[in-house]
């Protein structure tokens, strides 16, 4: 075992373990903190695959700005109405057995082939200028639109959010 | 690179319309609060002026942007009926009592209608995976909106927040399979999968759990069985007129997608052997078994459940989801006469459900109710309106002289032809459920009267919404008697970019 | 050029309908309503007019236009075109149908004034001219047989027009409906034959169908089911035995109908298809017989009922069946020329005859018993003198067009060697020219026998200018057709022979040259038909109490024919009350309730017990919706693992 293995293991267990704690946890809270962890993991295997510019992204976006906001949700909520938020499970065994078969199933997947299955080379380069000229080029249409689609979501927000005229 | 891009500007005119009016809508929308008729009247002139380069592009087969966009008869076909259904639907909501009264503003509604129309023209022509998800995201996020517009009613909230989960499900799968496949083959372009594909190398399975993981993102979209729960929910909650448009235009968007997703990924372009017009699956993933599987489960169950529904928006919706299971009849046969059953069948649909959804509307707007036991003597009370909706429904259900028969007649036609005895079989019968509920309408309209007094008043329709109808019954009929030309113009638009 | 214009010829008419029938109620003015409902059929004639004049310009083999309008239909190998073929027949048909519907129209404003419903009718008559424009012109099965569903249609609504009226034992509905389901039989002959000759030739177009006609032998099997389908629906539509009782019933319409519909055009339809399928019949020496069998016995048997008859219309109407049956003996022996000849003069003084009657019905405040008039001649002299005219010609004395029509016909059943059919004609042509001058004599001369509330008078101007008009072409008609042995040169003849050649050839009729035998016959035509007048003349002028001595004398004969020879009570007896019995006690009582009910009752029950548990899984609960969205991916990636 490689330090890279080692590495990936702790990273995976990390992202998982934190994950259950999000689906299992009865205290919004703790699930919402338990979140951080996962999308921390989450953001170290991305450097372990060298994708430098998602990681930096993931924790930008995930843990510096929706996390957070998610935390004043709960936080505010809680304080305005002053109840405890609480989750629960239904249907507990039927959706284990669902998402268990699921599960395997997809494992199955990961035994095909796969494109390029190899790690590129071993140089570290920086994808952030490749990225960016990508956007503007190849992917230069999913980019615009992609811009739209938060245009049309912001509008949204503020509409729902918005109080009566 | 540059040049390239700025020549294919040219030929994305009408999503870059539609774009530009989106956005000059919000502008107009924040100086003139007072009155929304003004975005109104700027999204209907976007809508036109779009629908203008949209048939100034009939006739051309290309892929622009680095073949993220295809401009071909196929999708051409599909934007003209996504832009006449939004006009339909605006003009639609002009006359709305039900969204003048909802304490909102509808500037806005105007706007995103725009941006619901333009992610549904992406999907019709999107050849990449990415720009597909993009631009049912686009779609999908306009319609959440859009379904809980009037917020007041409960409902509407209801509505709006269980579509977001689905929605959310769905896309979630929909991504996951995506990057399956960008893993199996290591591309996002339809064209490259395909050649990827058709060297062999692809694990079977892998590529069939990937597919089906993308298949429920379109199954959503196209509300197909066991993708559909949002459908009667949003359906009923929504204002109906965006019920209208999700109904035909959305259905249209996703179909489009779907079936070039299909096609473009899962046909063997250089198979030869076969007659003129079929097409060869690519072995590995026997799709078109599991969409005639839910084919069938969509359109019995559509019809089944459509059957004790007593509040007029749910049964169309159902009756929708029926009408998606009849058109995925199309899909199965691999054929190009398949294909254009489907297009033919679009166009009949457009017609066919806003009319009858436009005037479960207009009786609304009047009576307060959409309830099937208050359309009691309407027929005496509106004689125009219950002729016009006894059409409509008769088309639906697909019987001669209307267009809803010839739309039926060229789907079965297309099955018997390649074989598919049994699915026109169970065609055929859910044609004769789909009979009882909507005779069910007829003969409250028609057979019972309303015991309390009060009801028998005559009920005043405006010349406009007279008009309005008439628009839409006139196509009903005449298709259903000269349906040649647009026989015609449906077999020209089955080609696609880069298929046989 | 002009047969550009054909489509507009059926457009008008159609729109007409569609004006007059919308607007009908609101426009007040009877004169605006009659003179759209005119003027669109009298432009029809003017453009049958102007291409008849420019074919006359033409050689005679470039005469048939096809005029396409839209590509109709095209699925498979079906490809219907809704296209118009202007040919000699065609053409011919069209000024007929058009010109004299247009007199119709005219006189239509004068008996229908007053009527509440006058927009309502102008508007059936409309249609009517444009069903039956599309009945001649069509240049394929499919279009002709809409056509033809559509003068059926239109015949309905006319005969049924003053649906609450008292008509015989029920109301002038149920006549309607008689003439109605009695032509379905018909229709569904036409539809045999249709379906036969697509099957056969793989089109429905005229022009395909005629062209590989010629590949099949005489007497071969399929071209003569064909054509028997074909003179089934001939039948219906012509009133011809066996489907030949819905015409009398049809009096029950307006005067005008009766005058346009059941006897100038609608019912000629018959004659005029199988004249358009002359290859085809021609090909078919069985289905000639039959034809020229059933027309002859036709003429014979109709003319007997109409010989005792006292209601006016009801005499024409069993004339005009005589008539037909002349028509259908014409083209039975292969004189297709003689049987259109004769389609035309009879639409003229047919026509007359009716539009007389309808004076004199509205003259005499809806009498229509001939016992009860008598002496009209004085009160309404243009009737009464165009009534003689449309007498004289119908029974065939010369030089009026009747003779030259009938004899035609009479002379090509001789030379063709039937001589036995020749004898039931010319007996039938005795009975037509006494029950012809029976019906002027007690209607016109004598002393009058109505009441005294009646004040009878001339009708108006919009009515008597089209008998004049009819009377005058009831006169001179007949010279289209002068026989060559009579120093003419058989106009008629010659314009349609391109149309019929091919068919003339496979008859191989004889050569129409000087044969002594012919001008024989004339004579004997002239004689028995002088000798008919006659004897009507001193019947009922001169020695009133012999009809009563015949009558008293041969009881059972004379009620026999009162009663129409029971055929009537036969079909109710034989063929309704058995289906009626048969279809309460059995396909209703037993096969639609107890199987098909209950069958029906059971699925849907069964579907509703289904259903009911179906849309339980729409809980409204998002969790739920999620597991089955799973659940559903699951099942159907395993559906596929497991294929």
């Amino acid at each position: 075992m490689e330090l890279f293995d080692i590495v990936f293991y702790v990273f995976a267990l990390i992202t998982l373990g934190s994950a259950c704690v999000v689906v299992f946890s009865k205290n919004i809270v703790h699930a919402a903190f338990s979140l951080l962890f996962t999308f921390f993991g989450v953001a170290g295997i991305y450097v372990l695959l060298r994708a430098d510019f998602l990681a930096v992204t993931q924790i930008l976006i995930y843990v510096g700005g929706i996390l957070v906001l998610m935390l004043f949700g709960v936080m505010l909520t809680n304080k305005v109405i002053n109840v405890k938020i609480k989750t629960g499970t239904m249907q507990a065994w039927p959706a284990g057995i669902a998402v268990s078969i699921l599960a395997g199933l997809l494992a199955g997947v990961f035994y095909s082939n796969w494109k390029d299955a190899q790690l590129p080379a071993s140089t570290v380069d920086a994808t952030t200028h490749l990225l960016g000229e990508m956007l503007m080029t190849s992917y230069l249409l999913p980019f615009e639109i992609a811009s739209v689609v938060l245009l049309v979501a912001l509008i949204g927000a503020a509409l729902i959010a918005r109080r009566n005229r | 690179m540059p040049e390239q891009l700025l020549g294919d500007i040219t030929k994305f005119l009408p999503e870059i319309t539609l774009t530009v009016m989106f956005l000059v809508a919000i502008c107009a929308d924040l100086m003139f609060r007072k009155s929304p008729q003004i975005v109104a009247g700027i999204t209907l002139t976007g809508l036109i002026l779009s629908g203008a380069f949209v048939l100034n592009q009939s006739g051309m087969n290309e892929s622009i942007f680095g073949n993220m966009i295809a401009v071909d008869p196929f999708a051409v076909f599909f934007k003209v009926i996504i832009l006449m259904s939004a006009i339909f639907v605006i003009v639609f909501s002009l006359s709305s009592v039900e969204l003048q009264t909802a304490s909102r503003r509808l500037g806005e509604y105007y706007s995103l209608l725009g941006g619901l129309a333009l992610g549904m023209m992406l999907m019709a022509g999107a050849s990449n995976l990415l720009m597909m998800y993009l631009a049912i995201e686009l779609s999908s996020v306009s319609s959440y909106i859009l379904a809980g517009f009037t917020k007041e009613a409960p409902d509407s909230s209801e509505a709006s927040l269980k579509y977001v989960i689905y929605g959310g499900l769905s896309s979630g799968l929909m991504l996951y399979g995506i990057s399956i496949i960008y893993g199996l083959t290591g591309s996002l372009d339809i064209y490259e999968i395909n050649h990827v594909l058709a060297q062999g190398s692809v694990s079977g399975s892998a590529l069939a759990i990937a597919g089906i993981l993308t298949l429920v993102g379109f199954g959503y979209k196209i509300s197909a069985v066991p993708f559909h729960f949002w459908t009667p929910d949003v359906y009923e909650g929504s204002p109906i007129t965006i019920t209208a448009f999700l109904s035909v235009a959305s259905k249209a968007g996703g179909f489009a997608v779907m079936i070039r997703f299909f096609k473009g990924v899962f046909i063997d372009p250089s198979a030869t052997h076969l007659p003129e017009g079929m097409w060869a699956s690519l072995s590995g993933f026997e799709w078109y078994h599991v969409v005639a599987a839910i084919s069938v489960v969509t359109m019995t169950l559509g019809n089944l459940v459509a059957l004790w529904q007593d509040n007029m928006k749910r049964l169309l919706a159902y009756s929708s989801i029926a009408h998606a299971g009849y058109m995925l009849m199309g899909v199965v046969v691999l054929s190009n006469e398949g294909l254009a059953a489907i297009l033919v069948y679009f166009m009949v649909y457009l017609f066919m459900n806003l009319g009858a959804f436009y005037i479960v509307m207009v009786i609304a707007n009047k009576t307060g109710s959409e309830d099937v036991e208050d359309y009691k003597g309407i027929g005496k009370r509106a004689p125009f309106l219950g002729v016009a909706l006894t059409v409509f429904l008769i088309s639906l259900t697909g019987l001669p002289p209307t267009a809803g028969f010839i739309g039926k007649l060229y789907l079965f036609a297309a099955l018997l032809n390649s074989g598919w005895i049994w699915l026109a079989i169970v065609g055929a019968l859910n044609s004769v459920i789909s009979l009882y509920y909507y005779a069910k309408v007829l003969r409250n309209m028609y057979l019972r009267s309303e015991a309390s007094e009060k009801k028998t008043e005559m009920i005043d329709i405006p010349r406009v919404q007279v008009a309005t109808v008439l628009v839409l019954l006139v196509p009903v009929i005449a298709l259903g008697l000269y349906f040649t030309p647009l026989v015609e113009m449906a077999q020209a638009s089955v080609k696609m970019f880069g298929s046989p | 050029m002009a047969h550009e214009l054909i489509p507009y010829a059926l457009f008008l008419p159609l729109l007409g309908f569609l004006i007059n029938g919308m607007f009908g109620r609101r426009l007040k003015s009877e004169a605006l309503i009659g003179g759209i409902g005119s003027a669109t059929v009298g432009i029809g004639f003017l453009i049958a007019g102007w291409t008849f004049v420019e074919m006359l310009s033409l050689a005679p083999e470039e005469r048939t236009f096809i005029v396409p309008v839209i590509d109709w239909i095209t699925a498979g190998n079906l490809s219907v075109n809704i296209s118009y073929q202007a040919d000699q027949l065609s053409i011919l048909m069209m000024l007929i149908v058009t010109g004299v519907g247009f007199l119709i129209h005219i006189y239509s404003i004068g008996y229908m004034h007053g009527d509440p419903g006058i927009g309502r009718f102008f508007a059936y008559l409309n249609l009517f001219i444009f069903a039956m424009l599309n009945l001649i012109l069509a240049d394929n099965f499919l279009l002709m047989f809409l056509g033809w569903e559509g003068v059926g249609l239109c015949s309905y609504l006319l005969i049924g027009f003053w649906y609450d009226r008292k008509f015989e034992k029920g109301t002038t509905g149920d006549a309607a409906k008689k003439a109605f389901i009695v032509n379905r039989i018909g229709d569904f002959g036409f539809l045999i034959a249709m379906f036969l000759i697509f099957m056969t030739f793989g089109s429905l177009s005229f022009q395909a169908v005629f062209a590989q006609a010629s590949a099949f032998p005489a007497g071969s099997v399929v071209i003569t089911w064909i054509t028997i389908a074909l003179f089934l629906g001939a039948t219906g539509k012509s009133a011809q035995i066996p489907l030949f009782v819905w015409l009398p019933d049809a009096m029950a319409g307006p005067t005008p109908v009766s005058a346009l519909i059941h006897a100038a055009t609608m019912v000629t339809a018959g004659i005029y298809m199988i004249a358009r399928c002359s290859v085809l019949f021609a090909l078919a020496p069985t289905t000639m017989m039959i034809v020229a069998v059933v027309g002859a016995a036709t003429a014979f048997f109709a003319a007997t009922i109409g010989l005792v008859q006292n209601d006016i219309k009801k005499v024409l109407a069993y004339s005009t069946v005589s008539q037909l049956g002349y028509m259908f003996l014409a083209l039975g022996v292969g004189a297709f020329t003689a049987g259109l000849f004769h389609l035309m003069t009879h639409a003229f003084f047919k026509a007359l005859l009716f539009l007389g009657s309808g004076s004199v019905i509205h003259a005499m405040h809806e009498e229509q018993d001939i016992q009860n008039m008598g002496g009209l001649r004085k009160y309404m002299p243009i009737t009464s003198f165009t009534f003689i005219i449309g007498t004289i010609a119908i029974s065939g004395i010369p030089p009026l067009s009747g003779f030259f029509s009938k004899d035609e016909i009479l002379w090509k059943t001789f030379s063709g060697g039937h001589i036995g059919l020749w004898i039931i004609g010319a007996v039938a042509a005795v009975l037509t020219a006494f029950y012809m001058t029976r019906l002027t004599i007690l209607t016109f001369h004598g002393e009058k026998r109505w009441g005294e509330g009646k004040h009878p008078h001339e009708s108006p101007k919009t009515m008597t200018y089209p008998l004049i008009v009819l009377a005058i072409l009831s006169v001179i008609g007949g010279a289209v057709g002068w026989p060559a042995a009579l120093g003419g040169n058989n106009a008629l003849e010659h314009w349609l022979e391109p149309i019929l050649e091919r068919a003339n050839n496979e008859m191989h009729l004889i050569a129409p040259g000087h044969d002594p035998m012919e001008y024989a016959l004339m004579a004997f035509s002239v004689g028995i038909a002088v000798a008919g007048m006659f004897l009507g003349y001193t019947m009922y002028l001169k020695k009133k109490e012999m009809p009563a001595k015949l009558a008293t004398s041969w009881p059972r004969l004379y009620r026999t024919l009162l009663n129409k020879w029971y055929v009537d009570q036969i079909y109710e007896a034989s063929v309704v009350s058995p289906i009626q019995v048969g279809s309460e006690k059995v396909l209703w009582k037993g096969v639609d309730v107890g199987v098909i009910d209950w069958t029906v009752n059971a699925i849907a029950r069964l579907f509703g017990f289904i259903s009911k548990y179906a849309r339980m899984a729409q809980t409204g609960v998002p969790e739920t919706y999620v597991f089955v969205f799973i659940v559903g991916v699951v099942t159907i990636i395993g559906f596929l693992a497991l294929k």
